[in-house]
């Protein structure tokens, strides 16, 4: 009898050790005494991943204060590398230029896939990727040459700014021009907001992004799913990276190891990307 | 109080005006400094013509420049007529419950938020633009100047009526004694005599549209040509320095929004000088 | 001029006025029916328990809360630099300035006046590179540039509204302290002010609704997408125009663009009342001076 409550009570703190959070090692366990305030910027991409990381650890430590701000790769590179933010993100490799300028140092915590989009309404969603570099220099400028309505193509691109744009440009454009005419929007989720709500319109955006407001094209018969990407199969990829100049300070170090971490890992699938852990 | 604390106050009072009067000064001479270098490379001609292509290397604003003009033209020459309809309304011709009515809404009118305008306009004017041109985003000179004529309004509405109301009376008793109907009085006596009000207005509200910078930067486009018709998406120089304020700092990009700045407070004085010489000020000083 | 023109500009004076109306009925109507159904504490507080965000136990992350504690707190520091300074030289404008400077001064506090929002950013912006190149390493656009920036911004109404007060006093009111022997300065702090309030506070009024509603200053100076509450002055922060602003691109889902429309249903309800109330107040100073003279 006594044999049998003792392994209920031992059950019974099991399961009470067990469920409670904050006594398995949580990856959030760094956090918990830490405190003070983290600076991120940069890329448009990265900005769900690090605001649900943010949201988690400012809920549980309210001393720490996680500030996250766009503003696109080129600009997370410079603000990590003057030092104006703890984390640059960046949605491309930074030039050697800019790592021997700096002196950064990168943590890839995800890998990419840039897709281009056209709104749900457009039944063009095969594309060869001649087209899209004539659609996006101006050339090709009416759906009616591929066998749509008689529209003009509203191309949509990024700003200067923009890792994912400096990205597409190279793989899938091979560094053509874009069209003058072409519309400028900040951010990913400017982007994809345009055209959902413009049927004619055409442009590029994080496959983490893609969601049902808006229509992946693929190219030359591949489409940009997660897993072309993972496998290679879908060319136009790129990693999303955290920058910081020179090693990371101490609570910089425990957001790039929480990226890294399953938890973190696991965000950055929610959120529709690829792991670069598992 | 004694007269050393008195004297010591009143230095403050100076103090301060030199303080408030300099900021001007101040503002010039960053937008000077930060630009410099591009005066000194005497690109800076290159920079007032060329049109803004990173991949060549040019970093002119000149497209941006005359997205400002069309976008700013068109809002004035939209906004003037219903100005001058409203402002008529208002003070000639409805009775006198409508006359209120009309004025309480534009003097609400003037707390509505710029953000706000743009952001209903993306939902409801843009897509209708696209639907009416039946090609493009929507997100043109068109929509852009329709918006902006709308934040503008109130400015051109209130500064008529006023200028409407402070016509000497004596004018308007002797033209009804002449037998003249409202649309008589305004026509040829109020419109006659307080046209320099009426420019003033004008001017300030040109003023306006063209320092504006959401409604341009939400809803014209930002694209980097030069518009050729109401059609176009173009980028005006306000969006520009907002834009390129998002992205890096040691390039030329960022050194060109100075001369943005340069340009924009040129642009001012020379609006504060032609105001001066319809003797605005006057008239606001006396009132 | 004949009849017929005449009666064409009186119907083209009623379609304008006509049209206007519908114009911003639309433009209501719509907000409100798009924005109403947002309005409700989540939207504010997103997933916190409304206590614990006002006492700041707790971050608020997917609510307007930070927004909004950013622009209250971004108004009161901005009116702290505006009021003294604004008031001080609307002062010394009005009662002491020498005629000869008088036509500089109003120069260029007029050019002040109307330089557009986004070049007082820049300005805010150059200020801010201009410190952390030569000062500290630590400085960059934050809270307290942008409250500097703003406050710049609408220096000119407060000086504006203040000197013209003043100046516009009938000539018994200015002279009857003097001459029962007060000094000027006792003249103008403790009758000429006092009297005035109404229309002192007005322009103040009025200042802190264009500080309530001013998005490109802010842009370049500071504010961003999120940050929570600001806990000290060279930290960044969030406010309501801003939010509008990032919400109308970068919105994720139906949810988020609702809260964009209910955020601005509040920051029309915040400015139309600050206005209204500014002319509210120059309404009863006109009243007061048409019956007096």
């Amino acid at each position: 009898m006594r044999v049998k409550l003792t392994l209920c009570l031992v059950g019974i703190i099991a399961l009470l050790v067990a469920g409670n959070p904050l006594v398995i090692a949580g990856d959030l366990d760094p956090f918990l005494g830490a405190k003070g305030t983290l600076r991120i910027a940069g890329g448009t991409a990265h900005i769900p991943v690090m605001k649900e990381a943010a949201k988690r650890i400012m809920r549980m430590n309210r001393n720490i204060k996680i500030t996250i701000a766009g503003g696109g790769s080129g600009l997370g590179i410079k603000q990590a590398g003057e030092g104006l933010v703890d984390i640059g993100d960046s949605g491309r490799k930074a030039t050697e230029d800019e790592i021997k300028r700096y002196g950064l140092k990168m943590f890839k915590f995800a890998i990419d896939g840039i897709a281009i989009v056209v709104n749900p309404e457009n039944p063009l969603i095969r594309m060869k990727k001649s087209e899209i570099i004539d659609i996006f220099s101006g050339k090709l400028n009416n759906w009616k040459e591929l066998g749509w309505k008689d529209r003009e193509t509203n191309v949509y691109t990024r700003d200067a700014s923009s890792g994912t744009r400096k990205v597409f440009w190279k793989k899938a454009l091979k560094k053509g021009e874009i069209a003058k005419t072409a519309n400028f929007v900040k951010s990913h989720g400017a982007m994809k907001s345009a055209i959902s709500r413009d049927p004619y319109g055409i442009g590029f955006i994080s496959v983490g992004y893609l969601d049902d407001t808006v229509a992946p094209v693929s190219l030359d018969g591949v489409f940009p799913t997660l897993e072309n990407v993972r496998k290679g199969n879908y060319k136009i990829s790129r990693g999303l990276y955290m920058n910081t100049k020179g090693e990371p300070s101490e609570l910089t170090r425990f957001f790039i190891d929480y990226l890294l971490s399953k938890e973190g890992q696991k965000i950055v699938a929610e959120k529709g990307f690829i792991v670069v852990k598992q | 109080m004694r007269p050393s604390i008195e004297k010591l106050v009143e230095k403050g009072f100076l103090l301060s005006t030199l303080l408030s009067a300099s900021i001007t000064i101040f503002i010039l001479s960053f937008m000077f400094l930060f630009s410099l270098p591009l005066f000194k490379g005497g690109k800076i001609v290159e920079f007032l013509r060329l049109g803004w292509n990173p991949y060549e290397g040019n970093f002119g604003v000149f497209p941006m420049m005359v997205g400002t003009v069309i976008i700013a033209s068109f809002a004035i020459l939209i906004a003037t007529p219903f100005g001058i309809g409203c402002s008529a309304l208002i003070s000639v011709f409805s009775q006198r419950r409508f006359g209120r009515f009309l004025r309480k809404l534009v003097e609400f009118m003037t707390g509505i938020p710029t953000v706000v305008y743009s952001f209903v306009a993306i939902f409801l004017l843009v897509p209708l633009i696209r639907e009416i041109f039946q090609k493009g985003t929507g997100m043109c000179v068109l929509s852009a100047s329709i918006m902006l004529a709308l934040l503008i309004l109130p400015t051109i509405v209130l500064f008529l009526t006023d200028a409407f109301n402070s016509v000497p009376k004596n004018y308007l008793n002797a033209a009804e004694a002449l037998g003249a109907t409202p649309v008589q009085k305004l026509i040829y006596v109020i419109i006659p005599s307080a046209w320099k009000g009426i420019i003033s207005g004008l001017v300030l509200a040109a003023g306006r549209a063209v320092g504006d910078t959401l409604i341009s930067l939400m809803i014209a486009g930002d694209a980097l040509q030069i518009p050729k018709g109401l059609s176009d998406a173009a980028r005006t120089l306000t969006a520009h320095i907002a834009l390129i304020i998002a992205s890096d700092y040691e390039s030329p990009e960022f050194k060109s929004i100075f001369v943005c700045g340069l340009i924009l407070f040129v642009f001012t004085m020379l609006i504060v000088l032609a105001l001066r010489l319809l003797g605005y000020f006057e008239i606001l000083r006396e009132r | 001029m004949n009849r017929l023109t005449e009666y064409g500009i009186t119907i083209f004076s009623w379609i304008t006025g006509i049209i206007l109306i519908g114009a911003i009925g639309v433009l209501l109507s719509f907000l409100l029916y798009k924005g109403i159904p947002a309005l409700n504490p989540s939207m504010i507080f997103g997933e916190t328990r409304a206590l614990d965000a006002l006492l700041l136990r707790k971050a608020v992350v997917d609510g307007l809360f930070p927004a909004i504690a950013g622009t209250i707190l971004l108004i009161i520091t901005s009116i702290i630099w505006a009021i003294p300074i604004g008031v001080a030289s609307g002062i010394y404008l009005a009662e002491y300035c020498n005629v000869r400077w008088k036509p500089l001064f109003n120069f260029l506090l007029d050019v002040l006046a109307g330089i557009p929002s986004i070049l007082v950013g820049l300005f805010g912006f150059a200020i801010s590179i201009f410190l952390h190149r030569h000062l500290s390493e630590h400085i960059y656009p934050c809270f307290l540039i942008s409250s500097l920036a703003l406050a710049c911004l609408v220096l000119p109404y407060i000086i504006r509204t203040t000197e013209q007060s003043l100046t516009n006093l009938p000539f018994s009111i200015k002279t009857t302290g003097l001459a029962l022997g007060a000094s000027r300065l006792q003249n103008i702090l403790f009758i000429l002010i006092p009297y005035n309030l109404s229309s002192i506070i007005s322009g103040i009024i009025l200042a802190i609704g264009r500080c309530a509603e001013d998005t490109a200053v802010i842009m370049l100076t500071g504010v961003v997408a999120m940050a929570g509450i600001p806990t000290s002055v060279l930290s960044q922060y969030e406010a309501i125009p801003f939010y509008i602003f990032y919400i109308s691109s970068d919105y994720n889902s139906q949810e988020e663009l609702m809260k964009g429309f209910g955020a601005s249903i509040i920051l029309l309800g915040i400015c139309v009342f600050l206005f209204t109330l500014s002319n509210i107040l120059k309404r009863k100073v006109a009243i007061r001076f048409a019956t007096h003279t």
